[in-house]
């Protein structure tokens, strides 16, 4: 019975010890769900349909898609003046004005005034305080 | 002895619980997003003014979400569920200003009252769990993972998320400065270099209380805003404190379960304004009356999720488990000034400890006079539109993930990937609080697990080591065996 509680840990393979232990608990529960949960889990199609037919498609996959963008040209933009927060800067604005424009149900002249103030002053402030009080980098 | 109060302390104190208290009055934002957007502004604030913004704006943010759950019938934040019962009839038959401040009063009660268990309780948690060993260090967190799974909504679903979470937190290298041997585990090849560290903390939490709340309201197409007429704050029957005669039972047991239920890791505001609530109605003369408009009701919800404040900073500051999500972003606010809770943390640092008490204190007297002077201002707030606020709030948690390792991109991606990967849990019916304790508590269970082994090398000493340890197994074993029961309860009553 001793032996059996016995452990012996080699320092160099230490790393895999607990991930190990951990991936084997995990399995044992995800067994215990599919067991328990095994007819929702073979509805899982159905359910992902009546959640892509249900959702907002224009907000949720065009919000996504020009955040995707956002952080895709915010590096390249900023390599262009570096160490000045300018990929920040230039990308922010045009992206607070996209996102809000996608999010508003309607879009009267006032309020995409207000947003296109918005979407300048915001990240011009932002950009400010961290670069200038703060002394933080962006991109 | 306070050398750290200053007027930039004090401003940040009312500036950040202001803004908490404006994300928690708008419907879709909560304590825990505020926390996480302004986060970075604590770079250069240092440790005590930082912690004073952020402390502001958890009392805020709590203290927020009754003003839409009162006059619109729709809880700004999760811990204001049940202030909508009482609170919303109220201001359907005129009295909409009288609910708000009795919510307000009750709430500044429930946050005093677990501001001094804090205070008298923390230090005595502390000073015990000092003579741990890694043995009960990891016998504790092993707790708090079975205490927080348990209290999930769905049990099974609960632990694999906690351990789902301790798997990804394990990622990466075995730390060496904490004992390990440096190298990768469970990377793909060739990601050794942004994965050398794992995913970074804040990163991972903004994207699941930050972006991950945006693209759930995106998917149901930003639900618009409400109306000036909607929130009109009625005053048919003035406020008056002779409400709260016959209620000091009521307001200190609430805050007390509010407390409570702070103190147990994971578990959320919700789950301290339902209990409250329930026993509220339990012990009542007039249950029948719950739910109708009753004054009581919205007094122990307040209180309720008020005393959680205090509450779930209990285990973060003397063992270094959050007890819920908003105090486990607050480690976040200690990593970046480089100092880690935990048992030690009280006595290294009794400014630090100070401060935040003084900080809580004030955040809630702060929240109380402008709450109560100004609510009908602060109604207004629930108007203000979803397309101005979201994108900033984006912009904010870009900024947040970007700075945190001093500008690496990938902590930016990581923000994206997390997001994403909450919106998909929560499709999943994975419980997000276990996983978060899960993610932040997994490197250190790692370190004590196979650092006791290690030392030990007998799989026994997890139950012989102390009577401490044996104390710990049963409370373990009480709580598994607990949510067992609480769980068959609840599927013979379905």
């Amino acid at each position: 019975m001793n032996d059996l509680t016995k452990v012996s840990i080699d320092f160099e393979q230490s790393h895999l010890v607990f991930p190990r232990l951990i991936a084997v608990v995990l399995a044992i529960l995800l067994i215990a769900i599919i067991i328990r949960d095994h007819k929702r889990i073979l509805n899982a199609l159905p359910y992902w349909k009546g959640v892509f037919q249900n959702m907002d498609k224009m907000r949720f996959l065009g919000a996504l898609g020009v955040t995707l963008l956002y952080f895709s040209l915010m590096v390249p933009v900023g390599n262009i003046w570096p160490n000045t927060g300018s990929g920040f800067l230039i990308c922010s604005i045009p992206f607070v004005l996209i996102i809000g424009l996608l999010f508003m149900h309607e879009r009267p002249m006032r309020s995409v005034i207000s947003l296109s103030i918005v979407s300048v002053v915001g990240p011009v402030s932002v950009w400010w305080l961290f670069t200038y009080p703060f002394f933080l980098t962006l991109p | 002895m306070f050398e750290f109060i200053s007027p930039l302390f004090l401003s940040l104190i009312v500036g950040g619980t202001m803004v908490g208290i404006i994300f928690g009055s708008i419907p879709g934002m909560t304590a825990t997003m505020a926390v996480a957007v302004c986060l970075p502004l604590t770079y250069s604030l240092g440790l005590e003014n930082g912690l004073a913004l952020l402390l502001g704006l958890y009392v805020g943010g709590i203290s927020g979400g009754l003003v839409p759950a009162i006059l619109l019938g729709i809880p700004g934040t999760p811990s204001s569920i049940t202030t909508t019962l009482d609170g919303h009839p109220m201001a359907q038959r005129g009295e909409g200003e009288r609910a708000l401040k009795i919510g307000i009063v009750a709430s500044l009660a429930g946050g005093l009252i677990s501001l001094l268990v804090l205070y008298l309780f923390a230090p005595a948690l502390a000073d015990f769990a000092i003579k741990f060993s890694y043995v009960e260090k990891f016998l504790i967190i092993f707790f708090a993972l079975t205490v927080m799974a348990a209290l999930s909504s769905d049990m099974l679903m609960g632990i694999f998320s906690g351990f789902l979470g301790i798997f990804i937190a394990l990622i990466g290298s075995y730390d060496i400065s904490d004992g390990g041997n440096g190298k990768y585990r469970l990377i793909p090849p060739g990601t050794e270099y942004w994965l050398d560290g794992g995913f970074s903390l804040l990163p991972v939490l903004i994207g699941l209380f930050g972006l991950a709340a945006i693209l759930d309201q995106a998917e149901l197409g930003v639900p618009k805003g409400h109306s000036a007429n909607d929130v009109k704050v009625t005053k048919a029957n003035k406020f008056s404190l002779s409400v709260f005669r016959g209620q000091k039972t009521n307001v200190v047991r609430s805050s007390l379960i509010g407390t409570f239920v702070g103190i147990l890791p994971g578990v959320g505001g919700s789950a301290a304004s339902i209990l409250s609530y329930t026993n509220a109605k339990t012990f009542s003369k007039n249950p029948e009356n719950f739910g109708k408009g009753e004054p009581a009701g919205i007094i122990a919800s307040e209180s309720g999720n008020n005393g959680l404040t205090g509450g779930a900073l209990v285990p973060l500051l003397s063992l270094g488990i959050p007890g819920d999500s908003t105090t486990a972003l607050l480690i976040g606010a200690f990593t970046l000034q480089g100092i880690q809770v935990g048992p030690l943390f009280i006595g290294n640092s009794p400014e630090t400890w100070n401060a935040m008490i003084i900080a809580m204190l004030i955040a809630n007297i702060a929240m109380f006079i402008m709450m109560y002077f100004a609510i009908r201002y602060f109604a207004k707030i629930v108007t203000v539109p979803k397309h101005l606020l979201f994108p900033i709030i984006l912009m904010m948690c870009v900024i947040g993930a970007y700075t945190i390792n001093y500008g690496i991109m990938f902590d930016v991606w990581t923000l994206l990937i997390f997001g994403i990967f909450g919106w998909v849990a929560t499709k999943l019916r994975l419980e997000i609080a276990p996983f978060i304790i899960g993610f932040i508590l997994g490197p250190s269970a790692e370190v004590y697990f196979v650092k006791s082994l290690e030392s030990f090398g007998d799989l026994t000493i997890f139950v012989t080591k102390s009577w401490i340890a044996v104390v710990l197994w049963l409370l373990i074993i009480g709580s598994i065996a607990g949510s067992v029961m609480i769980s068959r309860k609840s599927k013979t009553r379905a």
